[in-house]
């Protein structure tokens, strides 16, 4: 199943109120940081939603 | 932390204390005026980002004081005229009570070191080893040749040599001694001396009808502001010295569908931000411990599915005397 990332209300690490929350809080390395910007991985994610439901800007959503 | 405060008729203010704060989310729940916000509470309990547990809207906040009554940590604390209402007799108080049997208390540690919350103080005085053992124990300094081997086998750390380099590397300028404070007469020492100068001699058994018995006393008592109520404490007890009361009676239970079911360890959100130590992940799946949880519902609002259920059936809250009050106050337990 996997997220996905709404690009449009991400804030893409930089402006992540938290710097890139859900890429701390995934244990799974689903949600890894590459140039400055958050990448899902899908067949490392879990469906745990821990990252849709800390996300700051409500900005992922399953995929 | 916030304190908010306001002067009319009466002076009343709120203080929350994040320190005790436990993110239970039971002020949120009570509040009338939803004033009061939850934060994100498995970043703050995994330290991933810096806030408190809860804040509140000023402008919205009645200062009714609901919210200090219903938390059973005591995180918030409402005052009227410079008096807390827990001091007020018609306001309500949780009749959660701890308490220490200082004469059944063997100064174990145990209750120390099981508490999740630090909230154990406790101190122990042990008897003088000197009074525990009899002997003698004395250094012939003619022979000997301070070699340190004497100090490196003493179990108890009790010989100290003072090796002084001189010009004619002169072995007098050197000392030996022994401090029978540590000293057990255990004879290592003059077992292992090469050159025999340590006589030393253990009468413990044979004069143990005069060794006094001796007493360890001490102090353990619960800070009652850190304390969780879970209940370790009292449950390691091996004298059953420690009596905690918990503010609810009921259950927590998983009750997963066949859409949403608990990722166990990919998650443990909830174990993250347990503060009784009660919650593990067995073979993938979160398991609480009733015995040591305190019902405060932290779990319940950190689950990203809301697969958990909380069934509050009472609670020790007493003396509630209004009637909407009552309504409020009782949806904890529904």
């Amino acid at each position: 199943m996997a997220v996905k990332i709404d690009n449009d209300v991400c804030g893409h690490i930089e402006n992540c109120p938290a710097a890139g929350l859900c890429v701390k809080l995934c244990e799974q390395g689903a949600l890894i940081e590459e140039d400055g910007d958050v990448k899902v991985v899908p067949e490392n994610c879990d469906d745990c939603d821990l990252c849709i439901q800390n996300c700051p800007n409500q900005a992922i959503s399953k995929a | 932390m916030f304190i908010i405060n306001r002067e009319g008729v009466e002076t009343r203010s709120l203080e929350h204390n994040n320190d005790v704060c436990l993110g239970c989310g039971i002020c949120v729940d009570t509040c009338p005026t939803e004033s009061l916000r939850l934060g994100p509470l498995v970043p703050i309990a995994r330290g991933l980002i810096d806030m408190d547990y809860v804040s509140i809207n000023e402008k919205t906040c009645v200062l009714c004081g609901l919210c200090a009554v219903s938390c059973p940590f005591s995180a918030l604390s409402f005052e009227i005229n410079d008096t807390n209402v827990k001091d007020l007799e018609n306001y309500p108080n949780w009749d959660i009570s701890l308490s220490v049997n200082q004469e059944d208390c063997l100064y174990c540690g145990k209750c120390k070191s099981a508490c999740p919350r630090d909230a154990i103080i406790f101190e122990r005085r042990l008897p003088k080893r000197e009074d525990l053992v009899r002997g003698e124990i004395s250094i012939n300094e003619d022979n000997c040749l301070y070699c340190n081997i004497c100090a490196e086998m003493c179990p108890a750390d009790a010989i100290e040599l003072a090796c002084i380099p001189t010009t004619q590397n002169d072995v007098l300028a050197n000392t030996i001694s022994i401090d029978t404070s540590k000293c057990v007469f255990c004879k290592v020492c003059s077992r292992s001396c090469p050159t025999e100068a340590i006589m030393a001699i253990c009468s413990t058994c044979m004069e143990q009808d005069n060794i006094t018995e001796t007493e360890i006393t001490g102090n353990t008592f619960i800070t009652e502001n850190a304390c969780v109520n879970c209940s370790w404490c009292e449950d390691v007890c091996p004298v059953d010295a420690i009596n905690v009361e918990k503010p609810f009676e009921g259950t927590i239970k998983l009750v997963e569908t066949e859409e949403v079911v608990c990722k166990g360890n990919s998650c443990h959100a909830c174990q993250d931000v347990c503060p009784c130590n009660a919650v593990e992940i067995v073979d993938g799946k979160s398991v609480t411990n009733l015995t040591h949880c305190n019902l405060c519902g932290a779990c319940i609002k950190a689950c990203p599915t809301s697969i958990r259920q909380i069934n509050r059936n009472s609670m020790k809250l007493v003396n509630i005397n209004s009637q909407s009050w009552n309504d409020i106050l009782n949806k904890l337990i529904e």
